[in-house]
């Protein structure tokens, strides 16, 4: 985001340089924005900034907010990163399906449902699911060289009816208590959703930052070809990164529907794909490939499910919930748009206009 | 058509007496290979239909069947329609299938206020034009992706269509009932089929729709910005890229506005919960119809003739005696077969 502009606004003091950069860093309107909803809340409604602990585990309003990030959080990491290849994965919220509901028809034919070892097989089912999707997204995508959108559109086309073929067109509900506490659990005082994705967004940031994963995948963004030509195996990079966020979803929808313990293939995850991208936009990566931002992605997840709550705690009715997404999505966008900052810096530089320029880089 | 000129002349085979019919093929443009597809699935469709659901007293392809697959999917023609001008750019709208419903919603409750029949169809179809021209200006003047302007808008439309209603309201006016229940019938008993005013409307957007993108500067523009050269082509040819852009949004949001009314006379109400994935089953059917998703390449005529596809494959179903869920899955085959056979052509065009 720190684009040199054609013509640089003349130096006024290291200050105003400093707040530029500072403007300038692709997660600082999604900040603001988390801020000043967090504090309209606090305001609002007083009791939402306290934590409190209750049976040694943490509870309040911001608590709830973390949990609700988790599953948006889980998502963003997976399509941040195949955003980052010039891609896009429109398939998860039928991933997140079609894996809950594996898992579910499989504890529900289970004897005991209950037992962590038929917990641990259905979990590994889920998982299992996001990688066959995502090594099919991969495929079309890395191999046949079919566009991301479509490629993976087609899933999300077919995924739900695939998820209810699975489910014979019913709601399965199973009881499995340590099931269901991979999404309503506590791990040391913190909500399970929480803290997988937590370790999630930590293994995926040290695989990316500390490994040369995360130049390959901006490289294949900023020019597939080139990098190929370079040396860098997109292919078989492309096609991890798929499977990675296939994983990912996979795992989003089994916390995601862990805690009502039911597969409703028609509903679980739906639109969920939109707002991943929505978290990956609002946390500072462009669309186009090339560079992304992890760190932002957390602040992308919270803002979104702060926006959620806020409805609610400002007596909205809940169903106008994407019309704030909307304001959102578009304030932010449009202040980190290319015109409004080029309009900007025409009016500073006209303001500067008196002074003699010194140097001009 | 643009794509002729650069077409080179076919070698001249030695001995052409010998040469294999499918040959011929290959001195076809090879732009109309994907709509080849289509009309090819198509034929196989109607083949398949014709031999498993007829019986003695009736064929199954018929101007019933055809009458039928219009009036159940005029409005999505009308979508498709408009989607196609937004890929042909090389961009994308998912707005539309939350306009269908803030439309719907929109004229149940205009009607509600006692406005009369013309006034309400017009701000109807405005709403889709002003949610168009909303993402065609985000796009163009603030330079975000279509994906994600349209998206907002999608959430904007959505929203806002909550906030007219989150029940189902019921449309009563009889100027609109009237309007919804007139037809012209042919034939009698089995052979009954009819044109309806949502079939009459959906045909003259297609018809208007391919004159303007075949026979205008403006369709030119069009191809010229889904050559991904940024616009720069359009640009020497004199013709005006940023315009166009923002143009190609508008018409698509109209088409989502007259796709609403067009659905609310279908279903006589309007419900906050319609369209959600109508805007997959657009794009679907224009990629089924023929069009490259990275723009530049397809024909309004193909979509629709995806379209058509797109409605016989619920026929078939149903027919079949599958569960609804059953369309999804094989909609998604479709998709697959399409998007691979786009993939081979173009390969091979290289």
């Amino acid at each position: 985001m720190s684009t040199p502009t054609a013509t640089p606004p003349p130096t006024r003091g290291l200050s105003v340089q400093a707040l530029r950069r500072v403007t300038d860093h692709g997660i600082f309107w999604p900040v603001v924005a988390l801020l000043v909803l967090l504090l309209a809340c606090g305001l609002k409604s007083p009791g939402f900034l306290d934590v409190t602990l209750r049976d040694g585990h943490l509870f309040g309003q911001l608590i709830d907010l973390l949990r609700n990030s988790a599953t948006p959080l889980l998502l963003a990491l997976g399509m941040c990163l195949v955003i980052a290849t010039g891609g896009i994965d429109l398939s998860v919220g039928a991933v997140m399906a079609i894996a809950l509901a594996v898992s579910l028809t499989y504890l529900d034919g289970s004897p005991d449902p209950g037992s962590a070892a038929t917990v641990a097989v259905a979990v590994a089912l889920g998982l299992v699911v996001g990688v066959v999707v995502g090594a099919f997204n991969g495929f079309m995508v890395a191999a046949l060289g079919i566009q991301p959108f479509i490629a993976t559109m087609i899933l999300m086309v077919a995924g739900r009816g695939i998820a209810m073929l699975i489910t014979q067109g019913q709601i399965t509900t199973v009881t499995s208590p340590p099931f269901k506490s991979i999404g309503s659990g506590f791990v040391l005082g913190v909500p399970t959703p929480v803290v997988i994705a937590a370790v999630v967004f930590v293994l995926v940031t040290l695989l990316v930052r500390r490994t040369a994963l995360g130049m390959f995948l901006e490289s294949i963004g900023i020019n597939g070809e080139a990098s190929r030509l370079a040396g860098v195996r997109a292919r078989t990079t492309t096609w991890s990164v798929y499977v990675i966020a296939g994983v990912l979803a996979a795992l989003a929808g089994l916390v995601y529907g862990a805690p009502t313990m039911a597969a409703d293939a028609n509903n679980i995850g739906l639109l969920k794909e939109l707002d991943a991208i929505m978290v990956v936009v609002l946390g500072g990566t462009k669309l186009d490939g090339g560079r992304f931002n992890l760190g932002g992605l957390i602040a992308g997840a919270l803002l979104l499910s702060t926006l959620e709550r806020a409805v609610i705690i400002f007596e909205l009715p809940s169903q106008t919930t994407p019309l704030f997404k909307a304001v959102v999505l578009i304030a932010v966008c449009v202040a980190a748009s290319p015109f409004l900052r080029s309009r900007l810096d025409a009016r500073r530089l006209r303001a500067a206009q008196p002074r003699p320029v010194e140097v001009v880089r | 058509m643009t794509g002729q000129l650069t077409q080179a002349p076919a070698p001249a085979p030695a001995t052409p007496a010998r040469r294999p019919w499918w040959r011929a093929l290959g001195n076809l443009d090879r732009r109309f290979l994907p709509v080849l597809g289509t009309l090819l699935t198509l034929a196989l469709m109607l083949g398949v239909g014709q031999s498993r659901y007829s019986t003695s007293r009736s064929d199954f392809i018929s101007m019933k069947l055809f009458s039928n697959l219009m009036v159940d999917n005029s409005y999505l023609l009308v979508l498709a329609v408009g989607m196609t001008f937004v890929i042909l750019t090389g961009g994308i709208d998912l707005s539309v299938g939350a306009v269908v419903a803030l439309v719907g919603l929109a004229v149940a409750r205009l009607f509600q206020v006692g406005l009369p029949l013309p006034v309400v169809l017009v701000v109807g179809v405005l709403i889709g034009t002003v949610c168009g021209l909303l993402i065609g200006v985000l796009v163009q003047v603030f330079d975000i992706q279509p994906f994600i302007a349209s998206l907002a808008v999608m959430f904007l439309a959505r929203g806002l269509a909550n906030v007219v209603s989150t029940n189902s309201l019921a449309i009563k006016d009889e100027g609109f009932a009237s309007l919804a229940s007139w037809s012209i019938t042919f034939g009698e008993g089995r052979s009954l089929w009819r044109i309806n005013a949502s079939m009459l409307i959906a045909v003259a957007v297609l018809l208007v729709a391919v004159y303007l993108l075949h026979y205008t500067r403006f369709g030119r523009s069009v191809y010229g910005l889904g050559s991904s050269d940024r616009g720069v082509a359009v640009s020497l040819m004199g013709l005006r890229p940023a315009r166009t852009r923002i143009w190609v949004y508008v018409i698509s949001g109209t088409c989502a506005g007259i796709a609403g009314i067009l659905f609310a006379l279908y279903t006589k109400s309007g419900y906050n919960l319609t369209g959600i994935g109508m805007e997959l089953d657009a794009i679907a059917a224009v990629v089924i119809g023929g069009t490259l998703l990275s723009g530049g390449v397809g024909f309004v005529l193909g979509t629709g003739a995806g379209v058509l596809v797109y409605g016989l494959i619920q026929v078939l179903i149903a027919r079949e005696g599958l569960d609804s869920w059953w369309t999804r899955v094989f909609i998604g085959a479709v998709l697959l077969a399409f998007v691979i056979l786009q993939r081979v052509i173009v390969t091979r065009r290289r």
